[in-house]
This record gives structure tokens, C-alpha cells and sequence, in this order.
């Protein structure tokens, strides 16, 4: 088996005339834990959502732990794309719980429609994941009925509950009150310590040295510099990184 | 003459409520269809001007615009007289014996589905597109195909959206199966005219037929208000 997870080569992606990728390549190792920042408007979130391709990337490849999302030259399936997706959890900035469903519905959901486990199975590792995110006395509430911590940590544990091989992270603290963003930030760091292979995009620079083997800054659709965080923060290279390192750690 | 001292309602009421209440089947027959067939018709056609295909989102956008400009009662009466003339015409094409026709019942069950569908579609996909698209998103990220997750994850959502307004739709066509009348369907109206003209008692039986559409349209509207309360709770 190799220990390559995600495996990017030479992704572009445009919407309209207007390329927003333009030319990516990435490894992450399995067990890696890779944090993208980069100024507002640079593609982490195109890039990440490419990853699983919530966003069709207009050329280059995405390899999940040896499988192409779309082998070159070969057309899209949207099964292939659909079960694919499955090995890969995302977490979005905006929770995105279903909302006529209750904390445990929303994890129980996929597992048995997707993953065509048993009711009772399903609900064992609902039950399992939810109480690793801290909720297993919440799981009858309602999302409306739950603090933007409390979903999100649903959020989580909906995505674990599909025991994924890899978890995306798309600025997952960002739409919560300061208050909140440690209870999240304390679930992801377990999480990473258990050894989960992570592609995060993160504001919180504290958060991203503590937790990321890599750091990758973006900005203009390109890769710009990355390293490990020490060497990253401390001695960056490019121009563009010092600018944006100083900018906000200020 | 004095009108006042001949009221008899209490014979009226006598005579008529059964008549009425045989009536209701049909009402509420034509209505159940009719909604069912308008539900149908009215999410495919906001499935296919969601689709984004432009040539059918036009053809569409046509059928509409006909649909919402002419009366239901003109377009009742056409689907009752002139359709089955017309399929007949096309179908001599092939066999100079053929011949179409719908019982009044049924061109009024598609009469009306037609119309309602075309209303509803517009509800239908104010609905789907208010749903949030990070759910759709969500949904797909699990591993949902775009159908699944179309069907399973935004659809129902859509649904709480749009049921309210579902149910004012079904009490108004409780109300429209009244123009069924004007193509020999024995609804209600039919059959208060043809005993109003029979026993002179006019009053009685124009009063007692509007107090039966009351008696079918206010609890439903109260169901509604309930529903609208209930389902708007967790979204
Ligand atoms: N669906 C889309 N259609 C057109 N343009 C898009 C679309 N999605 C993103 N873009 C554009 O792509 C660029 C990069 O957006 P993206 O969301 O990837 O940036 P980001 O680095 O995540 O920014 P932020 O830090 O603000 O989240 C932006 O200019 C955005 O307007
Ligand atoms: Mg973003």
C-alpha cells in the first residue's frame, strides 16, 4: 500500500473566463495534517471543495488514496464521484445540518442510506461519534435548538460517522462566536492527535502551528510557499508570505 | 307577495342537505385528483425550468403564461368541448372511425390539474430555490448522488416550505369545483340550481350552498394555520 492519501497534479479550475486555480499540485501522506491560509479571494475554498469534487476542477487530477475522482481522458460518473466522495468528510464553515432532522438523525442519515448499515447500527455509531464531539446528551435536539458549536460539533461527528479516510476543513470556526471556537478547535485537535489525515483552511494562525505538520499559503490561485509551521512562521521565504504572515499576526 | 313569510328553510334544508352531501363525493373526488395531478405537474415543470435547459425552460415559460392568461372557466370549458375534438381531428389521421371523448368528470380533473400545476409550479420552485444551497452541498459531500440528495435532502425541506401554501391551493379549488358546473359535473352548484328551479325556493337553497362551502373551507383553513405553525418550527 502506498502512504500517499490526496494526491493534486496540476489542478486549474475557472469559472467563466476568470481562473480562480491556476495550476496546483499537492501530496498529503496518510496520518498528514496539511493547513492552507491565504488572503480572502485566493482559491483555499475553491481548492479545498475540488479536493471532493463538490467543485469540477476544469483540468488536472485528484487521486484519493489511489482512486481518480475522474481518470484522464475517461468521462465523469457521478456514481463513481458519489462513492468516492463518501471516503473523504467535509466540514463547512456554515454547519450545513439538516435541519428537519435531530443531531442524531442528521449522523444516522448517511450510514444507512449511503453506507446501507442497519438502523441499529447506524445508531450505535451515531451514538459513538456523538459522544466523542461531547453532544451524546444533545443528540434529541433539533440544530435549532443547539448553540453554532454544538452544530458544528454535530457537523463533525456526522462526517466521522461515514468513517472517512480523510477530513476537509473549511474554516470551520469562522461563523462562531469567539466563545465557541474553542470547543470546535478541541474536537479537530483529538481528532488530528488520533492520527486523521486533515486538509484544513483556517484563520486561526495559533490553531494552524499547533495542529499542521504542513502549512501551505495561497494566494492568487497558486501555491505559494509551504513548510513545516515552525520554518513557515518564523523564517518565511517569498515576499508575499512575510506580508501576509505580518498582516495577521497583528 | 311577501317573500319573507314563505322563507322555509327548514324544508329546504330538509330536502337539499342530502342532495348536497351526495354532491360531496364528486367535490371532493375532483379536488383530491385534480391537487394530486396539479402536485405532479406542477414539480416536473419546476424541475425542468430548475434544470437551466433553456429550450425547455422557454417552452415552459409558454405554457405558463397561456395558462395564467386565460380564465380557469374558459379553460375548462376548452378542455371539455374542444380537446377531444381536436384529438379526434389528428386521430381520423390515422383512422377515419376514431373517436375521443372525456367524461366531464375527467376533462374537469385535468382542467383543473393543469391550472393548479401551473400555479403550484411557481411554489414549488420558490421553495426549492429558498432551500439553502449548502444543503444540497451537505447532502452531496456524504456521498448522495445529485438525485438523492435532490430528492432525500432538499425536496422535503422544500415541501415544509411550500405545504402551507399547498393547503390555501386546496381550498381554493374546494371553491373552483364550482365552475365544474358549467360542464354538466354535478357538483354542488348543479344541483342547487336544478332544485332551486324546482321548488322556487331560492333563497334557502343559494344560502344553504354557500354555507356548505364554508363548512368545507373554514376547519381546512384552520388545518393550515395549524400545519404552517408546526412545520415552520425547526427550519
Ligand atoms: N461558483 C463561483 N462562481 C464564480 N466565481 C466564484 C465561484 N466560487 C468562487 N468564485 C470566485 O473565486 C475566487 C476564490 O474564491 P474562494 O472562495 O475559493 O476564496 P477563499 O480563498 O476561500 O476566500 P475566503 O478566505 O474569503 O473564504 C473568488 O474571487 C470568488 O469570487
Ligand atoms: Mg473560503
Amino acid at each position: 500500500m502506498c502512504d500517499v492519501m490526496i494526491e493534486v497534479r496540476d489542478l486549474r479550475k475557472s469559472f467563466g473566463s476568470n481562473e480562480i486555480l491556476k495550476g496546483i499540485n499537492m501530496t498529503v501522506k496518510k496520518g498528514e495534517k496539511v493547513v492552507i491560509i491565504g488572503p480572502s479571494g485566493s482559491g483555499k475554498s475553491t481548492f479545498l471543495r475540488c479536493l471532493n469534487f463538490l467543485e469540477i476542477p476544469t483540468s488536472g487530477t485528484v487521486r484519493i488514496d489511489g482512486h481518480y475522482f475522474v481518470k484522464p481522458n475517461e468521462k465523469l460518473n457521478e456514481k463513481h464521484v458519489a462513492a468516492l466522495r463518501t471516503e473523504i468528510g467535509m466540514v463547512f464553515q456554515r454547519f450545513n445540518l439538516f435541519p428537519t432532522m435531530t443531531a442524531l438523525e442528521n449522523v444516522m442519515a448517511a450510514q444507512m442510506k449511503i453506507r446501507k448499515k442497519s438502523k441499529e447500527a447506524a445508531r450505535e455509531t451515531a451514538e459513538k461519534y456523538l459522544r466523542k464531539v461531547g453532544l451524546a446528551e444533545r443528540m434529541n435536539y433539533y440544530p435549532s435548538q443547539l448553540s453554532g458549536g454544538q452544530q458544528q460539533r454535530v457537523a463533525i461527528a456526522r462526517a466521522l460517522a461515514m468513517e472517512p479516510k480523510a477530513m476537509l476543513f473549511d474554516e470551520a470556526t469562522s461563523a462562531l462566536d469567539p466563545e465557541l471556537v474553542g470547543e470546535v478547535l478541541n474536537v479537530i485537535r483529538e481528532l488530528a492527535e488520533e492520527g486523521m489525515t486533515m486538509v484544513l483552511v483556517t484563520h486561526e494562525m495559533k490553531f494552524a502551528k499547533e495542529v499542521g505538520d504542513r502549512i501551505i499559503f495561497m494566494d492568487g490561485g497558486v501555491i505559494v510557499e509551504e513548510g513545516h509551521p515552525k520554518e513557515f512562521f518564523h523564517h518565511p521565504k517569498e515576499e508575499r508570505t512575510k506580508a501576509f504572515i505580518k498582516k495577521v499576526e497583528h | 307577495m311577501n317573500l319573507l313569510e314563505k322563507l322555509d328553510f327548514p324544508t329546504a334544508f330538509r330536502e337539499l342537505s342530502p342532495i348536497l352531501i351526495q354532491g360531496l363525493g364528486i367535490v371532493l373526488g375532483a379536488t383530491l385528483c385534480g391537487f394530486f395531478l396539479a402536485l405532479l405537474l406542477g414539480t416536473l415543470i419546476a424541475l425542468g425550468r430548475i434544470s437551466k435547459v433553456v429550450l425547455l425552460d422557454r417552452m415552459l415559460i409558454i405554457l405558463l403564461e397561456i395558462v395564467r392568461g386565460t380564465p380557469l372557466l374558459v379553460q375548462l370549458v376548452y378542455m371539455y368541448y374542444v380537446v377531444p375534438l381536436l384529438i379526434t381531428i389528428v386521430g381520423q389521421l390515422w383512422d377515419p372511425s376514431f373517436r375521443f371523448t372525456l367524461s366531464p368528470f375527467t376533462a374537469g380533473v385535468i382542467g383543473l390539474g393543469i391550472n393548479y400545476g401551473c400555479y403550484l409550479s411557481e411554489v414549488i420552485r420558490s421553495a426549492i430555490t429558498s432551500v439553502d444551497k449548502g444543503q444540497f452541498e451537505a447532502a452531496l459531500a456524504l456521498g448522495y448522488t445529485n438525485r438523492q440528495a435532490m430528492w432525500l435532502i432538499v425536496i422535503p425541506q422544500a415541501v415544509r416550505i411550500a405545504l402551507p401554501t399547498f393547503g390555501n391551493y386546496i381550498i381554493m379549488m374546494i371553491k373552483d369545483t364550482s365552475l365544474l358546473a358549467f360542464i354538466t359535473v354535478s357538483e354542488l352548484l348543479l344541483r342547487t340550481q336544478a332544485y332551486a328551479s324546482q321548488t322556487f325556493l331560492t333563497i334557502e337553497s343559494y344560502t344553504l350552498l354557500a354555507l356548505a362551502y364554508l363548512v368545507l373551507s373554514l376547519p381546512l383553513a384552520q388545518i393550515v394555520r395549524i400545519m404552517e405553525r408546526r412545520l415552520t418550527r425547526h427550519v
